[in-house]
């Protein structure tokens, strides 16, 4: 435990999912018997939660998909029948999950990211690498000695417990990237041929992110750091003259729709055998930024909704901007390509949710690396078992036995009216007249 | 005793004629050095160069030397990389081509060229097209207030007079190499035709080829176009999104480009690529964050478009391309007497 903390996150519930794996999932065994269970008055102990985690998933008595189920298995279906196994941005996975972009930050660049890639690649999922690695720690260590940079090790970690045909690596590439050539420089480095030829390198252009959107990245930096990186990064004084740490401030980069559009026809025509990814801060125009970039070819595009983010913002963004993820994904709505949502994901809850609102796989961000921290060599598979367990048993209790069978019927936000459909047909209600 | 002789007569070359023409991957470089193919190419290309500058001489420009480092380079395309040197502490990068620094020599020179020598570190994928080498040279050439048009008939031009030149100086290597005159005839008896990229994409889609309408002509589909040519051809209106920032936007079809690439035919791909170039600041600026270019580091190109640069157009031929097409030789290592093959270190 390197002492991560995430406040205003379930911290205390994700490391025990990590240390105790899908025991976590249920009331304690041994109560079982003694104890009477039911629902709580209160909002849970995760806290009261956002506009996503306040839809009830509501399966219905009628279930005709699990007949067919019923039929193709010519026996009464379980949760252990749903398949959760997908392709996320053109990669084949095992969840509905992928391992979200740290940044340059230093938690996410230390040996929690390299521990959690480890384990996202044992897990078959695929692994983003977020933005400013290379401008912030280089790209190799040493060129005479040939040590590996932060970037390409976590690719190597990756890429020595991935499955074969499973999972990829994903990179993002900033405007301050753009300078460093950091897709060049993968494209065409020797040692990530085995991806590229597997079909599992893939780039992300990084348009924004949840915890601000409109601002690029931000890191504290020590002095000595700062001075060193002051060529390429606003470094800013904002804790006061005698504080040994600056602000370091990534530009967010100008994007119009045309932009958007040339910028991934630039990717595509560049780097034909690497997948194109998309990630979107919680803009207004969240829907016509996603379309624009599935027109033009994105393989996924990733929202970040306003609860998301490793990242460190200032605080009025973190309480005052952005769509919160449900918003975003309500404004998107059928999508016209692989939609992947972020922000607060930890469990199958919310995860069912999001799949529900039409996204094909939810990034962990936040969670992984406080998994990773409570168990550097299994925490982040225990917790996304518990998550795929969690999940199966949703989507059967929903009577649906594919991830993407999800729909936003399966949702209901309590004050709203049924979803179109569950209506009691000819039944008239109670006290109404006939 | 000639070197179209000495590749069949002399002892001390026979073993490394006999691999050469089996060419999968260049010899050891001493070896590459002695013989025969190279001996011939490097004559043909003598020739070649002398006819290149007397044509362009012939016809107002002026030769400059180019940079070699700079600031920034052209961010080109195709995953290919720029490399970075440390200069007095500042990150340059080796040019992969100087089409920055020929714009703004337009305000000095109205007609200019280069033989330039440029260095790309192209994607590992590009190391068996036989249409790749790290490093290159390229006859650059701007000209002042032309359009493209006027850029494709100096490019046309420049390679039949090439050609012509070539078979008239030293005929007897090209024989050598057993390179038929006939090969050339079509080339040298008139007009080279222009199809689209829209056109092009279809051909290609209808022989079965997936090739993509909002992107380059990939590898494959070139070689197809080419080997199907009997003459060079020109194919021109590439999709934005598929070239770099300073190749002019058509203003009448937004989207598609007023640039060319010259085909050569016999599955010799592209020997050029040019367009009529942005000169509007404005654009260019936009058109560089639509290629995922950070506009700061162009600092210096930006203030000379601020201050005006002249419309232009112009091309690149490459001139080891150029020598391959001429001596009929399978691969572009053939005909560099350095050749650096994408991923594979060489001296």
């Amino acid at each position: 435990v390197t002492g991560v903390r995430a406040g205003g996150f379930p911290e205390r519930q994700v490391r025990a999912r990590a240390r105790n794996g899908t025991r976590e999932l249920f009331p304690p065994a041994d109560a079982y018997g003694q104890e009477l269970f039911g629902a709580q008055a209160d909002p849970g102990p995760a806290g009261p939660g956002d506009d996503l985690d306040r839809a009830r998933l509501v399966p219905p008595v009628f279930m005709p998909r699990r007949l067919e189920k019923l039929i193709e298995l010519a026996r009464e279906p379980i949760h252990d029948d749903v398949a959760l196994e997908t392709t996320i941005g053109g990669f084949r996975s095992r969840l509905p999950v992928f391992l979200s972009a740290f940044g340059s930050t230093r938690a996410g660049s230390g040996d929690l990211a390299l521990a959690a890639g480890r384990q996202a690649a044992r897990l078959g999922i695929p692994m983003v690498i977020g933005e400013n690695m290379v401008p912030v720690h280089g790209y190799r260590r040493d060129a005479a000695g040939g040590g590996h940079g932060v970037i390409l090790a976590r690719i190597r970690a990756y890429a020595e417990e991935a499955p074969a045909a499973l999972g990829g690596v994903v990179v993002q590439q900033s405007t301050e990237d753009a300078d460093s050539e950091v897709w060049n420089l993968l494209y065409s480095d020797p040692s990530t041929q085995p991806l590229l030829d597997s079909g599992r390198l893939g780039f992300e252009l990084k348009i924004g992110q949840g915890a601000k959107p409109g601002l690029g990245g931000m890191t504290v930096l020590d002095t000595g750091e700062a001075e060193r990186l002051a060529g390429r990064f606003t470094v800013r004084d904002v804790f006061g003259p005698d504080a040994p740490s600056r602000l370091r401030c990534a530009t967010p980069g100008t994007f119009t729709e045309e932009i958007v559009r040339q910028q991934l026809r630039f990717m595509r025509n560049n780097f034909p055998r690497a997948r194109v990814w998309v990630k979107l801060p919680p803009g207004r125009d969240v829907a016509a930024a996603a379309a624009t970039a599935w027109r033009a070819g994105a393989d996924a595009v990733t929202v970040d909704g306003a609860e998301g983010g490793t990242g460190w913002a200032p605080r009025v963004f973190l309480d005052h901007v952005g769509l919160p993820l449900a918003e975003c994904l309500r404004r998107i709505g059928r999508p016209g390509g692989c939609l992947l949502a972020n922000g607060r994901m930890w469990e199958g809850g919310r995860v069912v949710r999001a799949l529900a609102l039409g996204a094909t796989a939810v990034g962990l961000g936040r969670a992984a690396l406080v998994a990773v921290d409570e168990d550097g060599d299994a925490g982040l598979v225990r917790l996304a078992e518990c998550l795929a367990l969690e999940s199966r048993l949703l989507i059967s209790a929903l009577g649906k036995y594919s991830a993407d069978a999800l729909a936003p019927e399966d949702l209901w936000w309590p004050g709203t009216e049924p979803a179109h459909g569950d209506h009691a047909g000819a039944v008239p209600a109670i006290g109404g007249g006939a | 005793m000639n070197p179209g002789d000495e590749m069949h007569h002399s002892d001390a070359t026979d073993d490394a004629a006999t691999r050469a023409a089996r060419p999968t991957e260049p010899l050891p470089l001493g070896e590459h050095l002695r013989t025969p193919e190279l001996k011939a190419a490097m004559l043909v290309q003598q020739e070649a160069l002398h006819a290149a500058r007397e044509f362009l001489r012939g016809r107002g420009f002026t030769e400059l030397l180019p940079p070699l480092v700079g600031p920034v380079t052209d961010p080109g395309g195709r995953g290919a990389k720029a490399l970075d040197v440390d200069y007095y502490g500042h990150t340059y990068k080796l040019m992969t081509s100087a089409i920055l620094y020929k714009q703004a020599s337009l305000r000095g020179f109205g007609k200019l060229f280069y033989i330039a020598p440029n260095v790309r570190v192209e994607p590992l994928e590009t190391a068996g097209t036989g249409r790749h080498l790290v490093e290159f040279h390229q006859i650059d050439v701007e000209i002042a207030g032309a359009t493209r048009d006027d850029a494709m008939e100096v490019a046309a031009g420049l390679l039949t007079h090439v050609v012509e030149r070539v078979w008239e100086t030293v005929p007897e290597q090209l024989h050598g190499l057993g390179r038929d005159p006939l090969a050339f005839t079509e080339l040298l008896s008139g007009k080279f035709d222009v199809c689209t990229h829209a056109e092009a994409v279809a051909r290609l889609r209808g022989q079965g080829h997936p090739q993509s309408e909002d992107a380059e002509i990939d590898w494959t589909g070139e070689e197809a176009l080419s080997r199907d040519a009997d003459r060079p051809f020109f194919v021109t209106d590439y999709p934005k999104g598929s070239r770099g920032f300073y190749d002019r936007e058509d203003p009448e079809r937004p989207g598609t480009l007023r640039n060319f690439d010259l085909i050569a035919h016999g599955g010799y791909g592209e020997l050029v690529s040019g367009s009529e170039r942005e000169s509007d600041y404005a654009t260019i600026v936009t058109r560089m964050r639509e290629s995922g270019e950070n506009p700061a580091k162009y600092d210096w190109y930006l203030r000379a478009a601020r201050e005006g640069i002249p419309a232009s157009a112009g091309f690149g031929m490459g001139v080891q391309r150029l020598v391959r097409f001429l001596t009929g030789l399978d691969a572009l290592w053939q005909v560099s007497a350095y050749p650096k093959l994408p991923g594979v270190v060489a001296p």
